[in-house]
């Protein structure tokens, strides 16, 4: 089944994401997003126990 | 119900279903119709992805579990984004390049037709379970407070959905979401703002956080392992960071339901970026869901609980001989939530000092009165069972719901009505909308009819949407209610999504192991996995893992035991 991407298309598109020059830094984005969230929880845990 | 609730409750859905029909009227081709065309953006599939996830259940069951057990539930997704990352990094490029209508078809370029066909199989089976608890959770809940008939309820969520996916297939299913997710979010924050806006006004926001956590309620994060007993703790940091990942990388990476979300975006950057959207969103909704749950608790410690959420049940007992019983337990009820709301004030007025030995011996006051209510709900629970022998006897699913119908206003309970039917509505369109494709591209037009013209793959992709529509409110209609609603779709996930997760993971990454290998070691993790649900305590998020690493371990075996016979083979030949 064939579908209208082109390989061309796929990597042109693949390479561009938002306010990051490569998408390493989308990935350590969400990382350092679950870091901060896991700290401040442990921190609401310590804080209201 | 008040008229005003009615008019926001089904103009809303009203909305959505015209909306989602006549935005993605005329799919002329099985592309469009499975695909949507590949135009998604980013913002579309993130959205998506997040209202496929978010169930009726969600929204019911989550606050209640909150109530219940605190807040500790929101490890469960600790796992999430790191899942997000490695299927962005992977799995996205390889479907792209690969150009696959579903996850499944991959696997018959890797491994062989009867790999596939299983694991779509297997998909087909725990998914086509799964919509009909989707339908059906919201629905028992809501028939039961409302008084609702139950076939009605379910016809209502199934047919609207099978509306407007049986016309638009997969657009339909991502546009409607949108609008979805906005109800969904929009109903959750008014309703949070309305169960602080109702504490007392001797109580601000921040006394209601500190007495939430002095009654053990603000337990987000639990580090500590126990080698004897965290094995079997559903909810800790490191069962949601393994089997957490696990189940997030099964049902985002191998579930055609998520899958078929980014399958349809513009690129591989639009697909990634959605996943990431999710991979940032998706914790903070959950706490944000759960963190209502404990203000409904702290809400509780001021305004006096039923002693049984489930209402309709509890009446039931009114009817029999145990009727004088059930009166004495109310009566005891009040006697304990009077005596407990001198305490909680207590508390509140000795949190304000800081004076630690003030705060304990008030803490130590508030407990001792919250267990003898626990002991008296537990009596009312035996007196329940005693009285109506199949009345479910758990009611933490009814918490929140019991909250909206008897303290919001007219117009909001509508608005949360419209929360859960749009929260059932969207699962059930993305469950339906992968039935359908993995059926007719899996299996019925690689097996089946083989040769037929688009436009008979286009009919059958709507047949087949509407026939597992119809299976699932059937199934619903049928079912019996589930132990935990949230857990029996979690249970049903993990029991499958373990095994199909080791084939991709042996597909992406063990290049060594062959079709035959892994084809008899996804037979055999499954068949453990089973024997570890039905005879051993292992909690099911652990499932998940087990079934993984068998199939590896098993294919890798039988491929090492093949791999030596042929070459017995070859010397003796």
């Amino acid at each position: 089944m064939k579908d209208k991407h082109s390989d061309g298309q796929l990597s042109a598109a693949s390479d561009k994401p938002p306010f990051f020059k490569s998408w390493k830094g989308m990935y350590w984005l969400v990382l350092g997003n679950l870091a901060f969230l896991i700290i401040l929880f442990y921190i609401i845990t310590r804080i209201y126990s | 119900m008040r008229l005003l609730d009615w008019i926001v409750l089904l103009g809303t859905m009203g909305f959505i279903v015209i909306y989602g029909v006549w935005k993605t009227r005329g799919s002329k081709d099985i592309e469009g119709y499975l695909k949507g065309d590949n135009s998604m953006k980013w913002w579309t599939i993130g959205l998506s992805i997040m209202a496929t996830q978010a169930s009726a259940i969600t929204f019911l069951s989550t606050p209640g579990q909150a109530y219940e057990d605190g807040m500790r539930f929101v490890q469960f997704y600790f796992g999430l984004p790191i899942a997000m990352v490695i299927i962005s990094i992977t799995v996205i490029p390889i479907f792209y390049r690969l150009k696959v209508y579903t996850a499944y078809e991959y696997l018959e370029s890797r491994f062989d037709l009867k790999t596939r066909s299983l694991a779509a199989l297997l998909f087909l089976v725990q998914r086509g379970l799964a919509a009909g608890i989707t339908i059906y959770a919201p629905a028992i809940i809501l028939s039961t407070i409302l008084g609702w008939n139950l076939t009605l309820t379910n016809l209502f969520i199934g047919v609207l959905v099978i509306i407007y996916t049986v016309s638009g297939g997969t657009k339909a299913v991502s546009v409607t979401q949108k609008q979805q997710m906005a109800v969904m979010m929009g109903g959750m924050l008014v309703a949070g703002f309305m169960v602080v806006h109702y504490l007392p006004e001797s109580v601000s926001f921040g006394d209601a956080v500190a007495v939430a956590g002095k009654m053990g309620k603000m337990n987000v994060v639990d580090f500590s392992w126990d080698w004897e007993t965290s094995w079997n703790d559903r909810y800790n940091f490191w069962s949601g960071m393994t089997g957490g990942l696990f189940l997030a990388l099964s049902y985002f990476g191998t579930d055609q339901s998520q899958v078929a979300r980014y399958l349809g975006g513009r690129s591989v950057g639009e697909s990634r970026l959605g996943l990431l959207f999710n991979g940032l969103l998706k914790i903070p909704m959950q706490f944000i869901i759960l963190f209502i749950g404990v203000m409904v608790f702290v809400f509780y410690q001021f305004n006096q609980p039923p002693l049984f959420f489930n209402e309709a049940a509890k009446n039931k007992v009114y009817a029999t001989d145990f009727a004088p019983e059930m009166q004495a337990l109310e009566a005891q009820h009040t006697t304990l939530f009077n005596q407990k709301q001198e305490a909680v004030h207590g508390l509140v007025a000795a949190l304000r000092t800081d004076d630690e030995t003030a705060i304990a011996a008030a803490q130590a006051e508030v407990q001792g009165i919250t267990d003898a209510s626990k002991v008296l709900r537990d009596d009312a629970k035996a007196l329940i069972a005693k009285a109506t022998p199949d009345a479910e006897t758990r009611d933490t699913d009814y918490v929140f719901i019991s909250f909206v119908m008897k303290y919001l206003p007219a117009g909001l309970v509508g608005l949360l009505l419209a929360v859960i039917f749009s929260a059932a509505m969207s699962s059930t369109a993305s469950e339906l909308n992968a039935l359908a494709s993995t059926t007719v591209v899996d299996i019925y037009k690689r097996s089946v009819k083989k040769d037929k013209d688009n436009f008979h793959y286009l009919r059958a992709s709507r047949v087949f949407t509407a026939a597992w529509g119809t299976l699932a409110i059937i199934f619903a209609t049928y079912a019996s209610l589930l132990d935990n609603l949230i857990q029996a779709v979690n249970i049903i996930g993990s029991i499958f999504y373990g095994t199909i997760l080791g084939i991709f993971l042996v597909a992406f990454y063990v290049k060594f192991i062959k079709g035959n290998a892994v084809f008899l070691g996804a037979l055999l993790a499954e068949a453990v996995v089973l024997y570890c649900h039905f005879y051993t305590d292992i909690a099911f998020l652990w499932f998940n893992v087990i079934g993984c690493v068998a199939v590896v371990v098993f294919g890798a075996i039988i491929q090492l035991f093949m791999g030596e016979k042929n070459k017995v083979e070859k010397v003796s030949a």
